[in-house]
């Protein structure tokens, strides 16, 4: 009889000790611990358009479509996993993990991003080759060491079908294949 | 007036009951982690119940598998008005990477109507609780649609 009241003392005591252990979540702010990825963010500024993320992508989620003058970039976040797969594969860091996890949504439009980047059509057919961004990029990579002459600059708007035409009409080309 | 009460009475104390939908398990242990004295859900009133004939919500994690559609749906039938469906993990909301396979039917969405929506793989417990708070009209869901167009 004693021994229960005892032990049962001993464990109020304990209980004391211990404190309040539940997390007030809810009601004060919660932040996870640093390695943690919740999803993804992307920065619009900083996209260039190019579908590697679309390409990494496990659960399909990112969808590239070509309509009128421009390029639309699609997260379906409902979808996402936050394997990172987008993260890793991104050539301009434009996606990266944010720490947000309360991603509860009524309905399946708050969870999505959409982006709307201008294209470059091709001069002579009039094809979609690539976002105006990612043309900007190319120009930029090109070394001035090459010389290329503006005409050969010039052949960066066509798409590839008309680039082959062209190379085939080129008289400066045309004369290295006969030769 | 009975309306409100009721509402009010819903909000108080809900009872849910937790149906495996073909998940990996993942979502379940977090789900059974709001239960722990840590995050401590009976506060709310939130409490795990054995029967669907007790439950006030439906919590859903999985992709909902070929095999156990049936039985979800008849489990919905067996959860009385008013009540609340709660897709919880990426699976449940949309299918998560199973979306278009032949064996699931792509989420939840696609059987039954949903209330509200807890994507993560799995989600944090914190999120569950959270996405439970905004079902009830607690809190206000956090994130938006973002669009942007090149000037």
């Amino acid at each position: 009889m004693l021994d229960d009241v005892i032990s049962e003392l001993k464990e109020v005591v304990f209980c004391l000790r211990a404190g309040q252990v539940t997390l007030g979540y809810p009601f004060r702010p919660h932040s996870p611990e640093p390695g943690f990825r919740g999803v993804p963010h992307l920065d619009m500024e900083k996209c260039i358009g190019c579908g590697a993320c679309a390409n990494a992508c496990p659960s399909r989620l990112i969808t590239l479509s070509d309509h009128d003058s421009y390029r639309t970039v699609e997260f379906n976040l409902i979808r996402c996993t936050n394997c990172a797969r987008c993260r890793d594969v991104c050539p301009e860091g434009a996606v990266t993990m944010s720490q947000q996890f309360e991603t509860a949504a009524p309905s399946l439009g708050d969870l999505r991003i959409s982006l709307q980047l201008k294209l470059v059509r091709c001069r002579e057919c009039g094809a979609a080759i690539e976002t105006q961004r990612m043309a900007r990029k190319v120009l930029e990579k090109i070394p001035e060491s090459l010389g290329l002459s503006p005409q050969e600059v010039s052949w960066l708007d066509l798409c590839i079908p008309c680039k082959r035409l062209q190379a085939l009409h080129d008289p400066v080309l045309a004369k290295d294949v006969t030769s | 007036m009975t309306n409100r009460l009721l509402n009010w009475c819903f909000k108080k104390s809900i009872w849910v009951y937790h149906v495996n939908a073909g998940s990996c398990n993942g979502c379940d242990i977090e789900t059974v982690d709001i239960l722990t004295p840590y995050y401590d859900t009976e506060r709310f009133g939130i409490r795990l119940v054995h029967t669907p004939r007790h439950a006030d919500a439906l919590l859903v994690s999985g992709p909902v598998t070929r095999q156990v559609r049936e039985r979800v749906l008849r489990l919905y039938d067996a959860v009385p008005d008013p009540k609340l469906v709660i897709a919880v993990g990426t699976c449940a909301s949309s299918g998560g990477i199973f979306f278009d396979s032949y064996a699931t039917c792509g989420g939840l969405d696609k059987i039954l109507p949903v209330d509200i929506y807890i994507p993560g793989c799995p989600p944090r417990p914190e999120a569950i609780l959270y996405g439970v708070a905004e079902a009830l009209g607690l809190v206000r869901p956090q994130i938006k649609a973002q669009t942007y167009v090149e000037a």
